[in-house]
């Protein structure tokens, strides 16, 4: 597994259990670093003080917060350290509440939790009583300086913590209104009948980043100094191309399947174990 | 049903661990009926050697068809699937009623004897033998309707065989097998079936129909039994094996230059890791893949199951096992009937084509 991000314990009731925490999810997304187009030359970013016209170093740097146009207050780390954060290397669960009640536009980032050592009893008790008992915990959790609303549900034989948008982070107003709009019941069923014609199970494999892959291999043929095609062919043109390819196999086999002399030399198919299993 | 089928099932319908059964004028010892060779789990029954036996009568009808004409050989289990099984090609003094043919072995053996199933009691006599796994050759030993020119000589010499009817398949075939694995494996050991991995292989296989549908050839389809899919393409035997393994990879490089992610070639079994294996060496003489509706020694029975396209979407392997694959088979007959008469000329069509 990947490495822990956070380490700390659940604290419930009286008991405590030591955990660690590991990303569920991840971007997949290619990045990208700016070269100098001249040479070459990858870029670097340099922190320019405009007003005294100098390269400033880290060790000169502050925090400001902008209250107003132009204007800054400035908090230093002793008055980060100084503010209160009860949670910093716990998980206080406060409340239980049904997995249903969470509108899924609360969910932030998922993560595992995973028991520390020797900590695989109590973990498995809270992960059984939410199990049966079909519920979620709420919880509090430090995290990168920042107190986070999460919430800790069963899932597959593992607890999962999902950091959750604080209300006020969410847009609750979307400004949609559909007063005048009338739907007449034959058009509702013309939509149950698409509807019906779609309805399947929700299957994540089916769906692939598609930019993503044909981005990679982009990538892939520049690393191998191939000439890359700007468009990629189109699936005709790959049929064509097959078409081309088993006719050429196809020939070639209709010449050497005639009855040949008796001494063969062309290479058997490779060994390979005979009792296939799959 | 044919009363053939309908007095076997009859003569099994006993407690009796042992009997000699009656079988189109044959006589057959049959033992050890309660042995379970599929064990049970959790609420599911054992499956015994009387089900299997009960399983080979009731689809002898869709089997039989299969299996004729070719040299066969099997895998039997005598104590179940979870026990020692070996791989048996050449047999000895079969019963009177086995078909056998005689063919050069190319592994320095000389010659053999092989034997073809293709009556009901040939097929109970191998089910008596727990042999549950049945291999049928891609060629057959006779000519009609489409390979009238080449030799029936089997024995004596590798060149009387390549230059026989049993070097010419009758199908060109794709074995598409996922390596990804479930976690849930033993070190080493193959993957185990799960809905991703196969609803990526189904995937794979309807682009591969797809592409060849495109090009004019029809393709058949049926479920390993395990994890994987096998596509056959039948065509007219004027291709030898070689010709064939190499229509086979072309469609597999093709298959991996579109989707690279997704297929591999590799022989290393570690390189496979969370790809669809794309096996085209099954295209050999002698190599074969398990045989339609031949029982599989996977958990619970399955059987590897001739589909149609049009449910391919909808099955799971795991549907098809001894004890729902004869129901299915007598309300709805066999989807693969006429694959021998749907026999394509790679080269017409293919040139044909050629601008689609």
């Amino acid at each position: 597994m990947a490495r822990a991000i956070w380490s700390g314990s659940i604290s419930f009731g009286m008991v405590s259990i030591p955990v660690k925490l590991f990303g569920a999810t991840e971007g997949r997304d290619i990045s990208f670093n700016q070269l100098h187009s001249t040479c070459g030359t990858r870029l670097k970013q340099v922190r320019w003080c405009p007003t005294d016209e100098v390269e400033v170093p880290w060790s000169e740097t502050a925090r400001g917060y902008e209250y107003t146009k132009g204007e800054y207050v400035v908090l230093t780390d002793e008055d980060f350290e100084s503010l209160p954060l009860p949670s910093k290397h716990t998980i206080d669960l406060s409340a239980f509440v049904n997995e249903a009640e969470i509108d899924p536009i609360f969910y932030e980032k998922s993560y595992y939790l995973a028991p520390d050592e020797r900590a695989e009893k109590p973990y498995a008790l809270l992960l059984r009583a939410l199990e049966k008992k079909g519920l979620t915990a709420l919880a509090t959790i430090t995290m990168r300086k920042k107190e986070q609303l999460c919430a800790l549900r069963p899932r597959d034989g593992v607890i999962m913590l999902e950091t959750l948008y604080y209300p006020d982070e969410v847009r609750m107003e979307h400004g949609v209104k559909l007063d005048d709009s009338k739907v007449s019941d034959r058009e509702l069923d013309m939509a149950f009948t698409l509807i019906e014609l779609l309805k399947k199970p929700f299957d994540p494999s089916e769906y692939h980043d598609s930019y993503r892959a044909a981005l990679g291999q982009l990538i892939e043929a520049k690393l191998e100094g191939r000439k890359v095609v700007k468009s990629p062919p189109t699936r005709d043109n790959n049929v064509i191309d097959l078409a081309d390819a088993l006719r050429k196999s196809v020939e070639a086999a209709k010449k050497n399947g005639k009855p040949k002399p008796a001494a063969r030399t062309r290479a058997r198919a490779p060994a390979r174990r005979t009792r296939k299993v799959g | 049903m044919p009363s053939q089928i309908e007095e076997v099932l009859e003569q099994l319908d006993t407690r009796a661990p042992k009997l000699t059964l009656e079988v189109g004028g044959h006589e057959l010892a049959v033992t050890s009926l309660d042995k379970p060779l599929w064990p049970g789990a959790g609420r599911r029954k054992a499956i015994t050697k009387r089900d299997l036996l009960r399983y080979f009568a009731r689809v002898s009808p869709w089997i039989l068809p299969h299996l004729s004409a070719r040299p066969v050989f099997a895998t039997r289990f005598p104590g179940g699937v979870d026990s020692k099984s070996f791989y048996q090609k050449h047999w000895d003094g079969p019963p009177p009623f086995v078909r056998t043919v005689t063919i050069y072995s190319s592994h320095g053996e000389g010659d053999g004897e092989y034997i073809i199933c293709e009556n009901l009691p040939t097929l109970l006599w191998l089910a008596q033998m727990s042999a549950l796994e049945l291999h049928a050759w891609f060629s057959r030993v006779e000519r009609e309707p489409d390979a009238r020119g080449l030799g029936r000589r089997f024995h004596g010499s590798e060149a009387a065989l390549d230059r026989s009817v049993l070097n010419y398949p009758d199908f060109v075939v794709f074995d598409l097998d996922p390596y990804e694995y479930s976690g849930k494996e033993a070190r080493g050991a193959e993957p185990e079936l799960h809905r991703r991995a196969f609803n990526r292989t189904r995937t794979l296989a309807l682009r591969i129909r797809e592409m060849l549908e495109r090009l004019g050839l029809a393709t058949w389809i049926k479920t390993s039994g395990r994890t994987g899919l096998h596509l056959y393409l039948p065509i007219v035997r004027d291709i030898d094996f070689d010709g064939a393994r190499e229509v086979a990879q072309t469609i597999a490089q093709h298959a991996l230059r579109e989707r690279p992610r997704e297929v591999t070639l590799e022989w290393s079994v570690e390189r496979r890791r969370g790809k669809i294996f794309f096996d085209y060496n099954q295209n050999s003489r002698g190599k074969s893949l398990a045989a339609p509706y031949s029982p599989r020694r996977h958990q619970g029975g399955t059987v590897a199951t001739p589909v149609s396209w049009d449910e391919l979407e909808e099955i799971y392997p795991t549907d098809f096992t001894i004890l729902t694959v004869p129901d299915r088979l007598e309300a709805a007959g066999d989807p693969w009937k006429g694959i021998l008469e749907a026999k394509q000329d790679l080269g017409g069509v293919l040139s044909a084509g050629s601008t689609p």
